[in-house]
């Protein structure tokens, strides 16, 4: 990796010791990327900057938060009423978690529908997962911490969960509690962690980001970069258009944060918590929901009581998705040119929808029945669907080539379709 | 297709988002929306309602309710968002009117009651002490009130509603009480007697007690609520017209690929 | 560009320069640069002391009502201890003194550690009453207060003792010369609310003093 010519003796010096700027120019200025990502691709760099956000806001928010039950809610109302901007800097970290969750849901889906995690991106894929794993341990942490009544008692719930291993069950839940119940160690050692594991986010994005530029990104054909022709420069074709992506996302942010601050969260929480007094509804942070519903589901299973094979769903639900790139038999990426494959998307979309709605609502009535469909479909979509449409699908022909569709457009005429595979 | 995808998407994120709001299954009437001068993106506090307010929460809720997050000095000029319109005097006066006194001890340390200070906080007249609200109201011990309009789901309305839902007819016997729109309809609290003080110009029905009232319990528990809405105008012109340049900038770079 | 041409991906060294400096891409920069601004600034304020802290950073009064001539009182105001000594016409006297005087480092005050209000050779607005911060300015220790002549060392005309490194200040709170502390103990604004309350943190009428504006604390 040379310094690139013409640079001054100064960005000689430092390169000639630590190679910054070639870096930067090997995988921000040269770094090859398809010419036809579509807008899906943004929001990966979202993410990225949600990270940061949440992270530096984290940290302002440290300097003035006691993590003690008897001090955690008012020192949260302290940051709003009295630390000068802490209403704003309390303000978005809530929301950022709840927009940290939307875009990388979004990003999960776009990956889903074009098929990236397929060769060579499996644990491109996988690391990302992790990312999702570690995401969601900080934001069940992070929930706790103003000990209203949804920390305390949807941390209670939470752990309660671990008591359905058998064997040692109760003894981790001991441990993990720190005593009796969730109570003041409870609360320390959540945020000693929650300040922690956003850092370990950052050392895995890395690993995400190094597997990432060793192919490349995927592109909306599925198809992989062949000439030149197909890739332009990272830098500044997709630096600009990731910076337009991050002005038209932050108005919607700042639409929440300024103007609906608690649309997305729950009222009950600006209740201190009471260890004496359940609230009529315990209810997740929506960005769970799905898998709250995955969770209650699950009906007793032979020798399996509901509590474990409900753990057991939720924890399988994503664990399914490490094996996607094999349990997918499809040749073909893109969902463009895979006309079932396309519709059985929307329907899983449509599925985790319907988990959201079970989530939020009392597990009675309609919503058990619809809850335990969609939990047995959303495994079926990955274990039978998916295999099944695999091999059994007709997909439509791919272009020859990404520059191919774009030269069309100027001649008129059609490239000449491949052979049906992978290209 | 890709346009009818988009759609579909953010319909189902919009249904996804709807599940977040909690539907109320009991068989309340649905909340009637009130007319208050903090709605809406551009929405302020009124100070002489919230002044009018404060009064009635003197009056009548501070008996049995606590608002500990809002100090005295919390109300004056150096308060958070500006106070509700008293001046530091005035802070003083009221502080020192409280009708409870503040247990402290003297240079000798001996435990003594001295007036309230602007560093302290209202106090409820009825009881010191949480064990003591519970013997007093058999278990039942009324809830503190800084931040009560976002702590119930409906807000302000809700609070409204619940004020204004019990009967007419004064004869009602209790605990507990019925109340319309709270939820299960039987609410250990009586009806707050809602007498008139008129004020120069207002005529103080109950109504218009409850109208004050709430507004005063919605400015204590979002006190910096007009920071936030002024700040985020800004904001939001500048982030709009920002994205806008982006985006001619990323056409006119992205133009010379052809 | 001609329809057969293969699109080219546009080089990057056309962009490093100064080819096309459009009025959009530096608006654009120039959006985002002060975007950047906008947000540092509430973080950056909040570490600015907050309302609260404030608030309980506000003057405080003393009544010296029943305080005796000879004693002293001390009282917390910003964390600090503040002394407040109801000086005996003799010990006023002996300030007057040239021989006190020469013992002194900077016996007229000159240097900032007192508002001008207090810029006088009792330091103070009513003669008798001594209001102090009671930080040595050497390193920080509390001074013990020794007004009786001799208390210390034969020498001794009374005044201040620091034990810790043995530095010495008269009955204004000046400071001896050869001793390690460089300055006179500090004065705070304070203010006589009625003849006998004490605001301390509060200039009179007329002052504009901010004990931040002192050499050393």
């Amino acid at each position: 990796m040379a310094a690139p010519a013409g640079q001054s003796k100064f960005v000689r010096w430092i390169d000639n010791r630590l190679p910054i700027f070639a870096f930067m120019q090997h995988e921000l200025n040269d770094y090859p990327t398809p010419r036809n990502l579509s807008y899906w691709w943004n929001f990966g760099s979202l993410a990225g900057i949600m990270l940061v956000i949440m992270i530096v806001t984290g940290i302002f928010l440290a300097m003035e938060y006691t993590a003690h039950i008897d001090y955690a809610f008012n020192s949260v109302e302290r940051i709003r009423r009295d630390v000068n901007y802490g209403w704003l800097i309390q303000y978005l970290h809530m929301n950022g978690a709840s927009f940290f969750f939307i875009v990388t849901y979004i990003h999960i889906f776009r990956g889903l529908y074009y098929g990236s995690y397929k060769e060579p991106r499996e644990l491109l894929w996988m690391l990302g997962l992790v990312i999702l794993l570690l995401m969601m341990a900080t934001a069940f942490m992070g929930y706790v911490l103003p000990w209203g009544q949804m920390s305390f008692w949807g941390a209670t719930v939470i752990t309660n969960l671990f008591s359905a291993i058998p064997v040692v069950g109760q003894k981790i839940v001991t441990w993990l509690w720190g005593g009796f119940a969730v109570d003041n160690p409870t609360l320390n050692r959540f945020y000693a962690l929650h300040y922690l594991l956003p850092f370990v986010i950052v050392g895995v994005v890395m690993l995400h980001l190094i597997a990432l530029h060793q192919h490349g990104s995927n592109n909306p054909l599925g198809i992989d970069r062949k000439t030149p022709q197909d890739s332009i420069p990272f830098h500044p074709y997709y630096t600009i258009k990731d910076m337009f992506g991050l002005g038209a996302f932050l108005v919607v942010y700042a639409l929440f944060v300024f103007f609906m601050p608690n649309a997305l969260g729950d009222p009950q929480n600006y209740i201190q918590a009471n260890p004496l007094q359940t609230p009529p509804e315990i209810v997740p942070e929506w960005y769970f929901l799905p898998f709250y519903a995955i969770l209650r589901s699950v009906p007793n299973i032979l020798f399996i009581p509901s509590k474990l094979a409900g753990v057991i769903a939720l924890f399988g639900a994503i664990g399914i998705l490490f094996f996607l790139p094999w349990l997918d038999t499809s040749r073909v990426r893109s969902a463009r040119f895979r006309p079932i494959y396309k519709w059985v998307f929307w329907l899983l979309v449509i599925d985790v929808a319907v988990l959201g709605d079970c989530g939020a609502h009392r597990p009675e009535g309609w919503y058990i029945f619809a809850g335990r469909l969609a939990t047995l479909y959303y495994f079926v979509h990955f274990l039978i669907l998916l295999p099944l449409i695999g091999w059994f699908e007709r997909p439509r022909p791919l272009p020859t080539s990404i520059s191919a569709t774009v030269t069309k457009r100027i001649d008129g005429a059609l490239p000449a379709a491949s052979a049906v595979g992978k290209s | 297709m890709r346009a009818l995808a988009a759609v579909f998407a953010a319909v189902v994120a919009l249904l996804a988002l709807g599940t977040v709001v909690e539907a109320q299954d009991e068989v309340t009437p649905p909340l009637p929306r009130q007319q208050w001068s903090f709605a809406g993106p551009f929405g302020t506090y009124d100070r002489a309602a919230l002044q009018r307010g404060f009064g009635v929460y003197q009056n009548v809720c501070e008996n049995c309710h606590s608002l500990e997050l809002v100090h005295f000095g919390d109300l004056g000029a150096d308060g958070p968002g500006g106070g509700i319109g008293y001046s530091e005097e005035q802070v003083k006066a009221i502080a020192a009117a409280s009708p409870k006194q503040y247990a402290d001890t003297d240079d000798n340390g001996q435990p003594i009651q001295r007036p309230g200070r602007p560093t302290d906080t209202p106090l409820p007249l009825n009881y010191d002490n949480v064990k003591q609200a519970k013997a007093l109201f058999n278990g039942a011990v009324p809830p503190d009130l800084s931040l009560i309009v976002k702590a119930r789901e409906g807000g302000a309305d809700y609070v409204y509603a619940f004020l204004s839902g019990f009967p007419e007819d004064k004869n009602q016997s209790g605990p507990p009480y019925y109340d319309e729109y709270f939820p299960g309809h039987r609410v250990a609290m009586p009806p707050p007697p809602l007498a008139g003080n008129d004020v120069p110009g207002i005529k103080a029905t109950a109504d218009q007690e409850r109208h004050d009232v709430v507004t005063f319990l919605s400015w204590a528990s979002e006190p910096t609520m007009e920071d936030r809405k002024r700040t985020g105008v800004k904001v939001l012109i500048f982030l709009v017209a920002m994205a806008g340049v982006l985006y001619f900038a990323k056409r006119q770079i992205w133009a010379e690929l052809h | 560009m001609a329809s057969t041409a293969q699109p080219t991906p546009v080089s990057t060294s056309a962009h490093d320069g100064e080819t096309r400096r459009d009025f959009i891409q530096i608006a654009a920069t120039a959006l985002v640069g002060v975007g950047a601004a906008i947000v540092a600034w509430p973080l950056i304020d909040s570490m600015n002391p907050a309302r609260d802290t404030l608030a309980a950073g506000a003057p405080i009064d003393v009544d010296v009502s029943k305080l005796q001539p000879g004693q002293q009182i001390v009282v917390l105001w910003r964390s600090r201890p503040i002394f407040i000594m109801n000086r005996t016409p003799d010990e006023l006297k002996r300030l007057q003194e040239a021989q006190d005087m020469s013992l002194l480092s900077d016996p007229d005050s000159k240097a900032l550690q007192q508002p001008d209000y207090a810029k006088n050779w009792h330091r103070s607005i009513k003669p008798e009453y001594l209001v102090l911060v009671g930080i040595c300015t050497h390193l920080g220790c509390i001074p013990i207060s020794k007004p009786d002549p001799g208390s210390v060392e034969a020498s001794w005309p009374g005044g201040y003792f620091c034990p810790c490194h043995g530095s010495k200040y008269d009955l204004s709170g000046r400071v001896f010369a050869g001793v390690p502390a460089p300055l006179n103990l500090p004065v705070p604004p304070h203010n006589f609310i009625s003849d006998k309350v004490i605001r301390v943190g509060e200039n009179p009428p007329g002052s504009t003093f901010d004990l931040g504006s002192v050499e050393q604390l």
